[in-house]
């Protein structure tokens, strides 16, 4: 059996949509705008080659940087800081949903040092949002020295795959899975989670950090926690047990790709009805789907993991790359 | 147990419904809106011209279930109006909630706001229909009446732009060609110049926007017919919209209202700062669509090709009916087709010979005709009607058009025809 893998643009429809793909026939969604003759698009929306005739043929204005102040800066451990910063709510509110992330640099430094970075918390009633970052290389070290303000860019929204499942998710039982700087984005999908009434079971991993650094965003009395060493046998047989004894309906991992990989293999073994979201690890370096570093080939086709949604089953059935 | 998949649950969907059922079927109809008859929701023109004779053919052949219906609900009868003898004008605000009734009633399924994105096909056979939640409705004959007109782009690339039809595409989602996504590649019309697609022919206006005289003209008769002030006619626009039988020079000089509860309009579109200009319309809006005044739903942009019994050519189990069969215009001609696709669909599982109708009853005629003409340059910028044009010429040309139930019932009978799709096969 043939079977059309779908593709969902994260910014369809969005404030940012059409965008520059638009103008050189590459749009993730409309065919017409992949400069073919007639409709073939699964966007159940307003179109997006009727926007862009009405933008006068041109991608909407894109994302701008901005400085945003620091309000709060924690350095953990030799390599873990966690920022606070003051923006607008209607930006906040734009990054309260599971997945969103947001370029960051010295405002100092040029542009190729802006480094995606996921959001842990968003709060659109005093404007704030908050962000951990790993110090691994040249572009998170030179954010070690920042003290009053940063460069930011956003928002952005495709940090997870699979999101479709996990945004329609109510009333339902969800293990989550995160080791190391995981753990923040994964502080954002379980308040998400937690709104519409989830029953959540969260595996922290400290990972290569000195502590788990997200117990001030959670609500222990919401949410089971279980701090373990999931890289481990103990922590495995853990993970395992939970899957086979409790009727997910959705896992979500936030961690490398063995890990996404390990745990697949569980869910396939042990629960193949649960729908499985991770987060999105390609190497990101526009957000735009301008620059080509976040290729990634899902069924027999390339696609730009920036801004492409799919169901992750696919990425796990035909191999990536 | 034979299952039936019916893609598309506009009045060629539901015909197939009806008669698969009856032969004998598991029916589901897979419709993405959520309405039933699709642009039939805002149609309400029968039995005009040719229309009568089909109408009255696919009664005794056993398939009246709809056309008992739509005379049912129908405000108006015996309705003449310019080119057009004995029109039926069915109430649009009644006609959707019978149909669906009637169909639960017969034991189909009808699955709303589900739409169909892709084929799941091996060996030019298709085993299922993906839905858009990436769920597989399996099934062991497929019928496609997805029709032929939008979505938003190609109304944008071919027409006006999104005018915000009865279709509804950005809440409900694209309509997908489902013959294209087996693989068989669609057959597309084009006008007179060449371009693709062509304007839906007529639009709606609110009835409580008109004058009163116009209204009580309509509630009596069923047809109004205003001049139009000399500096707007346009003529050339006649060549723009599908229904050719509507082409006539009256079409262009005057406006003709038609009662189906709006009062239909019989033109692609006109702009509403002109039609305000005619006495009664001085407060006219738009009901279908609601940007009447600019354009109109664009259509004849996705024909599977097909055999005579309604079978798609290259595929092993799918069928098609309505527009997605042909250039065909208007509800009786969507019936028509349904009901034959639905009555072949449980003979094709049964390995029975695919029934064919013969061209001396109307509905065999101009299913046989359209087939003929497509593969021709020119058919491609013909439609297909009992109502007008060129086929209407053609039934009289060959003695098929009358409104004499008796001579049809004794021709039905000689051809041994008679309540055929009543008949029960498994």
């Amino acid at each position: 059996m043939t079977k059309k893998i779908i593709y969902q643009c994260i910014d369809a429809g969005s404030d940012y949509c059409p965008c520059y793909l638009a103008e050189t026939n590459d749009c993730i969604t409309c065919y017409h705008l992949q400069g073919k003759e007639f409709c073939d698009c699964s966007w159940r929306g307003v179109c997006i080659f009727q926007e862009y005739n009405w933008n006068g043929k041109r991608a909407k204005i894109a994302r701008e940087n901005f400085s945003a102040k620091i309000v709060d800066k924690k350095i953990i451990g030799d390599n873990l800081i966690i920022f606070k910063m003051a923006v607008t709510k209607t930006f906040a509110r734009h990054l309260k949903q599971p997945g969103s992330y947001i370029f960051i640099r010295d405002i100092n430094k040029p542009d190729y040092f802006h480094t995606p970075m996921s959001i842990m918390y968003a709060d659109d009633v005093k404007g704030e949002i908050h962000v951990a970052i790993q110090i691994i290389g040249t572009k998170t070290k030179s954010l070690l020295s920042i003290e009053d303000e940063i460069m930011v860019r956003g928002p952005y929204w495709n940090g997870v795959l699979g999101i479709k499942g996990l945004k329609t998710l109510k009333n339902s039982n969800v293990l989550i899975i995160a080791r190391g700087i995981a753990l923040a984005p994964a502080v954002n999908i379980l308040r998400y989670l937690v709104r519409n009434n989830n029953k959540i079971t969260l595996i922290m991993d400290k990972g290569k950090f000195s502590e788990t650094f997200i117990e001030d965003y959670i609500d222990e009395s919401r949410i089971l926690t279980i701090e373990a060493d999931i890289i481990s046998e103990k922590g495995k047989l853990i993970i395992k047990e939970l899957i086979r004894n409790n009727h997910y309906d959705l896992c979500f991992s936030g961690g490398s790709d063995p890990q996404h990989d390990a745990i697949k293999r569980f869910l396939d073994q042990l629960s193949p009805h649960t729908k499985y979201v991770i987060t999105n690890n390609k190497e990101i370096c526009c957000g735009e789907g301008i620059c080509g570093s976040c290729s990634m080939k899902v069924g027999d086709k390339t696609v730009k993991a920036c801004k492409t949604q799919m169901n992750t089953s696919y990425i796990f059935e035909k191999g990536e790359e | 147990m034979t299952k039936v998949v019916i893609i598309g649950g506009g009045w060629a969907g539901c015909a197939a419904a009806v008669t698969a059922k009856k032969a004998g079927a598991d029916v589901v109809i897979i419709e993405r809106t959520d309405l039933l008859l699709g642009l039939g929701n805002v149609g309400g023109l029968m039995r005009n011209n040719g229309r009568y004779t089909a109408a009255e053919e696919m009664i005794l052949l056993g398939a009246g279930d709809l056309i008992n219906i739509c005379d049912k609900v129908s405000k108006h009868v015996g309705v003449d109006f310019p080119g057009h003898k004995h029109a039926s004008l069915y109430d649009v605000s009644k006609i959707e909630p019978m149909v669906r009734k009637h169909l639960l009633e017969m034991g189909i399924e009808i699955m709303l706001e589900t739409r169909a994105v892709d084929v799941d096909i091996n060996n030019n056979v298709i085993g299922g229909i993906t839905l858009h939640d990436d769920t597989t409705i399996y099934g062991d004959v497929f019928i496609e009446t997805t029709g032929s007109t939008g979505p938003m782009g190609n109304c944008l690339k071919y027409g006006n732009g999104c005018v915000m039809c009865i279709l509804r595409c950005p809440t409900f989602g694209p309509r997908v060609s489902i013959s294209m996504k087996a693989g068989i590649e669609d057959i597309l019309a084009q006008r007179n110049d060449g371009s693709y697609g062509a304007f839906s022919g007529s639009c709606k206006l609110n009835k409580d926007s008109l004058s009163d005289e116009i209204v009580k003209e309509l509630n009596e008769h069923g047809v109004v017919v205003l001049p139009v002030p000399v500096e707007d006619i346009n003529e050339e626009k006649l060549s723009l919209k599908v229904c050719q039988q509507y082409s006539l020079k009256e079409y262009a000089e005057n406006v003709i209202l038609l009662d189906t509860g709006h009062a239909k309009l019989m033109t692609s579109f006109y702009p509403l700062g002109k039609l305000r200009k005619i006495k009664g319309l001085e407060n006219a809006r738009y009901e279908d669509p609601y940007a009447g005044g600019i354009g109109n739903s664009i259509r004849y942009l996705s024909i599977a090709p097909r055999h005579n019994t309604m079978k798609v050519k290259g595929i092993e189990n799918l069928l098609c009916a309505g527009e997605k069969s042909g250039f065909f215009v208007g509800h009786t001609e969507a019936i028509a087709t349904g009901c034959l696709a639905g009555h072949n669909s449980v003979r094709m599982n049964k390995g029975m010979k695919l029934l064919e109708l013969p061209i001396s009853i109307a509905l065999g005629d101009i299913i046989a005709f359209a087939n003929d003409k497509i593969n021709t340059a020119e058919g491609l910028q013909r439609r297909y009607t009992f109502a007008g044009s060129i086929y209407f010429d053609r039934m009289k040309e060959r003695n098929l058009y009358t409104i004499d139930k008796e001579i049809l019932k004794k021709k039905i009978k000689r051809l041994d025809l008679l309540d055929i799709f009543d008949e029960k096969l498994v």
